[in-house]
């Protein structure tokens, strides 16, 4: 099997904090989900192996090449889409003049050809109708897809993706998450993301993440069956249970250890997460 | 990378902080025209610390020029980043050199010290104020650190005449028999900031610990 990605190790302090714990992985063509907590770590792994920050210690590859040394690094960046957690814009800049000065900084010089590529991502990402509009004059949801757009250029291997629907509206994140799809279609995607449901309809595989270290590294099948009996329904909200909260129904959905003879429910993508994160002394959402 | 150069100027030259910049070239040649404007002769030490006054002015302005709202965007793209900011450094410079050509026109030239020592304390104020957004930007993740290095630059400027031991003196009168020693340690720190500069722009480079463990990563990689 040919590995896009393959870390071995990754470690990194900032100050005092250890944002990432002796992280290996290895990554293939297709979506892979990251999920976890508020500092956890996902922004810093998804940092570190996008080549916006060396670890202080480990190694790693992207598509056969070590970003530890200048070149090994400028061959990563060649090949590589980033899309960071909070994307800035020159907001004088029209959607296709920003995705083209990307197009530059990524060395697409042959202006006909760069321009023909930057109408394409554009198109892709569904704004070949507002090309020509400032940046400043675009929804929240489109100017994340120009930040798709930008990392989309030049036809990376491997994509980085940071939370990229945080704040959309649902009719957004569903077109998010088409475009995502279609990204990983041939290439290798790393996803960050809050949302459960996206790693359930997009992602291949999960990695979940808290204090930094890599805590479940499976499909999201087998995140899901850690949760297989682990689920009940009650009309008390159960004491025993890690997490448990009334639904629309009137009745309450409990995570945790059941007891004898409870009502078992299906288990969701998000019980195994949230059953992945007990014990890690990350905090439970519930 | 000539090519990328090239096709960069334009982009690089709409995304500079030209309000920064231009409020900081106005306000100095304000300043500069103050005597004119008054019908004031200042004597030559008046005109040589407003000189410095301006001068520092302007190095308040460039300590914007490497802000950048898009940096997380561009922070993994192959174009490295001493380019960049080269880049951005070659296209104000003739500016800046223009408007320091106009201040020192407009300084009264009866009371106007000698050019070129002005001008090189001049111009290291503002490589240092460079090498401080160089730093910044190397060291912390803010897309616009501008406003910290000024206020650093700034506070720096009011202390570095208090501080400077009497023997390592900088700020001397025109008239002043020391004015060409002083003038030779400016020179020393216009080669310090521009060192400080060059040192600062690179990213930083990975550890050697990284570089022991990579085959071994590499070698797993199928």
């Amino acid at each position: 099997m040919t590995f896009t990605v393959s870390a071995s190790g990754l470690s990194l302090h900032y100050g005092g904090t250890r944002a990432l714990d002796d992280v290996s992985l290895r990554l293939t063509a297709g979506v892979t989900g990251l999920l976890g907590p508020n500092g956890a770590g996902k922004t810093t792994l998804l940092r570190v192996l996008a080549t916006a920050v060396p670890p202080d210690r480990g190694a790693f590859t992207v598509l056969g090449h070590d970003p530890g040394s200048a070149r090994g690094r400028q061959e990563v960046r060649r090949r590589l889409g980033y899309l960071p957690q909070t994307p800035g814009f020159h907001p004088d800049f029209t959607a296709f003049e920003f995705v083209d000065y990307v197009a530059i900084l990524k060395e697409l010089t042959d202006r006909g050809a760069r321009h023909r590529e930057v109408r394409r991502v554009l198109e892709e990402v569904g704004l070949g109708d507002v090309r020509g509009r400032r940046i400043r004059k675009l929804s929240g949801g489109m100017r994340q897809r120009v930040a798709l757009a930008a990392a989309l250029v030049g036809d990376p291997g491997f994509l980085v993706l940071d939370e990229p629907t945080v704040g959309l509206d649902p009719e957004q994140r569903m077109r998010f998450r088409e475009l995502i799809a279609r990204a990983g279609e041939g290439r290798t995607v790393l996803l960050s993301t809050h949302q459960t449901e996206d790693v359930a309809m997009l992602c291949h595989r999960v990695l979940v993440m808290a204090s930094g270290a890599v805590r479940f590294d499976g499909t999201p099948a087998e995140l899901t069956a850690r949760a297989e009996g682990r689920v009940w329904s009650s009309t008390e909200r159960d004491p025993g249970a890690k997490a448990g909260w009334r639904t629309g129904t009137g009745s309450f959905r409990n995570v945790g250890e059941p007891p004898a003879g409870a009502e078992l429910l299906e288990p969701t993508l998000e019980d195994g997460y949230l059953l992945t994160l007990d014990g890690t002394g990350a905090e439970v959402a519930a | 990378m000539r090519g990328v150069t090239w096709a960069l100027a334009g982009p690089v030259r709409r995304t500079l902080p030209w309000r920064a910049l231009g409020a900081a070239g106005a306000v100095g040649l304000l300043i500069a025209g103050v005597p004119r404007l008054t019908g004031a002769q200042p004597n030559p030490w008046q005109t040589l610390v407003l000189l410095r006054g301006i001068a520092l002015v302007g190095a308040l302005g460039l300590a914007f020029l490497l802000d950048d709202p898009a940096r997380h965007v561009t922070a993994a793209v192959p174009t490295r980043r001493p380019v960049r900011q080269a880049l951005r450094a070659a296209l104000v410079a003739p500016l800046v050199a223009l408007w320091w050509t106009a201040v020192l026109l407009l300084a009264p030239p009866a009371s106007r010290p000698p050019a070129a020592g002005i001008t090189l304390e001049a111009a290291v104020t503002c490589v240092f104020a460079l090498a401080g957004a160089a730093a910044a930007v190397r060291l912390r993740d803010e897309p616009r650190p501008g406003p910290g290095v000024a206020a650093a630059l700034l506070v720096s400027a009011a202390l570095a005449p208090l501080l400077a031991p009497e023997s390592w003196a900088l700020f001397v009168p025109s008239a002043d028999e020391r004015w060409a020693a002083a003038h030779d340690r400016w020179a020393v720190l216009l080669v310090v900031a521009v060192v400080g500069w060059g040192v600062c722009g690179p990213e930083p480079v990975a550890r050697r610990r990284r570089r022991a463990t990579a085959a071994r990563a590499a070698g797993g990689a199928g």
